[in-house]
């Protein structure tokens, strides 16, 4: 099954997510592109706010009143997910596309046993009866390495541990061989042996399966960790995107490059940690120009007036030919600020 | 007559363990007799307002929930209100002056036909399906936006499971205590709705004894509801601990 084959599993085109708020639109999600294979993991990074769960849940039309996606395409193996009714999107989720979240101590109803919740997955979408769903939870279960599962399976949420229930979470989602698996920050609740561990679990199905990966997190560590490729937001758009390697050698945006500087190591959270002076600007002013231009050490008045668009570097650069992309002017042949060279070799 | 008080009243407590409540000063009549049929007609009629008030209200207030923030849940929720505010012989007497007196669909009074039942259940059940409605209302809101409603909604479960099967499963725990409370209030809430509709029930009973200073009675019919009262608040007691079982250890 797990060819080395790679066809594209699911393209974001220009995805566009607001939230209708008495206070006016908040734009979320405001034009994001990507696209993530078979066997292969996307990285999604950026700040908290920048619009990396609006952008999943977008994907997974989970997203609940006053939210609603206003523009763009999901496809999903080709098929136009957003062209949907209710009813086909409730049949995909959990089978042709499945999430996992950041909450595992949430995230499970407290009112079923985790057996019944695995179990009612496998009957919704295989047409399982109780007895034979009620196995294949079990063998989901030793799947994703619950130890003791036909004693587990009985049990409620609370009396299994943060990294036990997310592996509950993660046999829920993979119980129907799902094409895409989203993990929104799946080990930011969890302490540091049990995340590798969790990480390691999705590598490890991902190999088997062959199912296509949207990593979402904070965290650079879990993206060179786990991403074949990555996407940076800020403030709901994608400023940068590349192959996991690139983007560490050589981040081209100044808002990436602000993000590797500042940290010492891989495995600290961005969070945590203000890298960048000054903040995201607030979605219901968003500048007309650049929205890092308030941060961005290289920012001219051109880039204060207007929006740079996501493109492969034209100027500026050594290596023209990447895959790479970025939203910023330095690269363009438009730019006629102070030569940044210094700073974005300083990178190198 | 002539013991001390403590003797009358120690005799008083032996005959209430052999239900044994004195005689009815009028009749002559044992309370007990008296009491017993009447008391299945009260609680009959309490348990059909029960039927309303859980139906109406749970049905209501997820309703509301749902739609929260819309026309149809501010609707709802002013409509509470109202039903909430309106004093129950007065709703009992509007909807005999609209449908016995206008319309001629239901008899005035009575007890034991299905069409007699109607009127005294909605008088009855209306109050407390406000009350339950609202308590329905706020603890479907505070369960709708948890992260475990949305995992049911990520694995493909339709919208009306989701609702009905996850969220509601959770609301429901704080919404039996409130449907508890409102089962004792009912054996109250029987007085007036049984004079209203003239049923023969321990309401219409209790007032007539002291109409009549039949002290007896009165006293048989007051222990009788208190230890209903009792009685019910204590099979609340067990079946919220059962539901809560599982999450209380949480
Ligand atoms: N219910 C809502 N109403 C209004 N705005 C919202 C709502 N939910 C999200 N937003 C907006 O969407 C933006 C993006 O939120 P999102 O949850 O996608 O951020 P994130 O990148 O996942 O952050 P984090 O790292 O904290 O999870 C927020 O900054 C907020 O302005
Ligand atoms: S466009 Fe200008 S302001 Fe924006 S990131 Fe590039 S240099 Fe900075
Ligand atoms: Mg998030």
């Amino acid at each position: 099954m797990a060819s080395n084959e790679q066809t594209p599993v699911l393209e974001v085109e220009g995805l566009r997510t607001s939230f209708f708020t008495p206070d006016g639109e908040v734009k979320a999600v405001d034009g994001v592109d990507f696209s993530v294979s078979n066997n292969e993991t996307l990285g999604i990074v950026g700040e908290s706010g920048s619009g990396k769960s609006i952008t999943s849940l977008s994907v997974m039309q989970l997203i609940q009143h006053p939210g609603k996606i206003v523009g763009g395409s999901i496809r999903l193996s080709g098929d136009d997910l957003l062209k949907k009714t209710k009813q086909q999107m409730a049949k995909y989720r959990g089978n042709r596309l499945s999430m996992i979240f950041q909450e595992p101590m949430t995230s499970l109803n407290p009112v079923f046993t985790v057996g019944h919740q695995v179990s009612e997955a496998v009957r919704i979408h295989k047409k399982l009866g109780k007895k034979a769903a009620w196995q294949e939870a079990i063998r989901m279960l030793t799947l994703v390495g619950i130890p003791a599962p036909e004693d587990r399976a009985k049990r409620y949420p609370h009396e299994l541990s943060g990294g036990m229930r997310q592996r509950v979470m993660i046999a829920i989602a993979l119980s129907c061989d799902p094409e895409l698996l989203i993990a929104d920050e799946p080990t930011t609740a969890l302490d540091v042996t049990i995340q590798a561990q969790i990480l390691e679990l999705i590598k490890e199905l991902q190999e088997k399966s062959g199912m296509a990966v949207l990593m979402i997190t904070h965290d650079l560590g879990v993206i060179a960790e786990t991403a074949d490729k990555v996407v940076v937001m800020y403030a709901g758009e994608v400023v940068e995107q590349a192959d996991v390697k690139t983007l560490f050698t050589r981040p081209l945006h100044p808002y990436t490059q602000g993000l590797m500087n500042a940290i010492p190591r891989h495995d600290i959270d961005l969070d945590e940690l203000e890298m960048i002076p000054g903040t995201v600007p607030s979605p219901q002013n968003m500048p007309d120009g650049c929205r890092f231009a308030e941060r961005c050490p290289y920012a001219t008045d051109f880039c204060i007036e207007n929006h740079p668009e996501l493109a492969s570097p034209s100027n500026n650069v050594e290596d023209e030919n990447t895959s790479g992309q970025t939203r910023c002017w330095i690269y363009t042949d438009e730019w006629n600020g102070s030569n940044p060279t210094k700073g974005v070799a300083a990178n190198q | 007559m002539n013991d001390p008080l403590v003797v009358q009243y120690g005799r008083f407590l032996g005959d209430l363990l052999l239900f044994n409540l004195g005689e009815s000063v009028r009749t002559g009549q044992p309370v007990i007799d008296i009491i017993a049929p009447r008391f299945f007609i009260t609680v009959e009629l309490a348990l059909w307002g029960m039927v309303v008030a859980v139906t109406a209200g749970l049905f209501f207030g997820i309703l509301s929930a749902t739609y929260r923030n819309t026309l149809r849940d501010y609707g709802t929720m002013a409509i509470a209100v109202v039903g909430l505010s309106m004093p129950n012989f007065w709703l009992g007497l509007l909807l005999i002056y609209w449908f016995s007196i206008q319309l001629g669909w239901l008899p005035t009074s009575g007890w034991g036909t299905p069409a007699q039942v109607i009127m005294p259940a909605i008088t009855m059940g209306t109050a407390g399906a406000a009350v339950i409605a609202r308590m329905t209302r706020s603890s479907m809101l505070e369960v709708i936006d948890q992260d475990y409603v949305r995992t049911a909604r990520a694995k493909g479960v339709k919208e009306n499971l989701v609702i009905y099967k996850h969220a509601f499963r959770n609301a429901m725990i704080p919404v039996v205590t409130v449907i508890g409370l409102q089962f004792g209030y009912f054996l109250s809430g029987a007085v007036l709705t049984e004079n209203v509709f003239a049923i023969n029930g321990l309401g219409r009973l209790v007032v007539d004894a002291i109409g009549q200073r039949d002290f007896p009675v009165v006293q048989g019919t007051v222990i009788v509801l208190a230890v209903t009262f009792v009685f019910v608040n204590f099979l609340v007691d067990i079946a919220y601990r059962i539901l809560n079982k599982r999450i209380e250890l949480n």
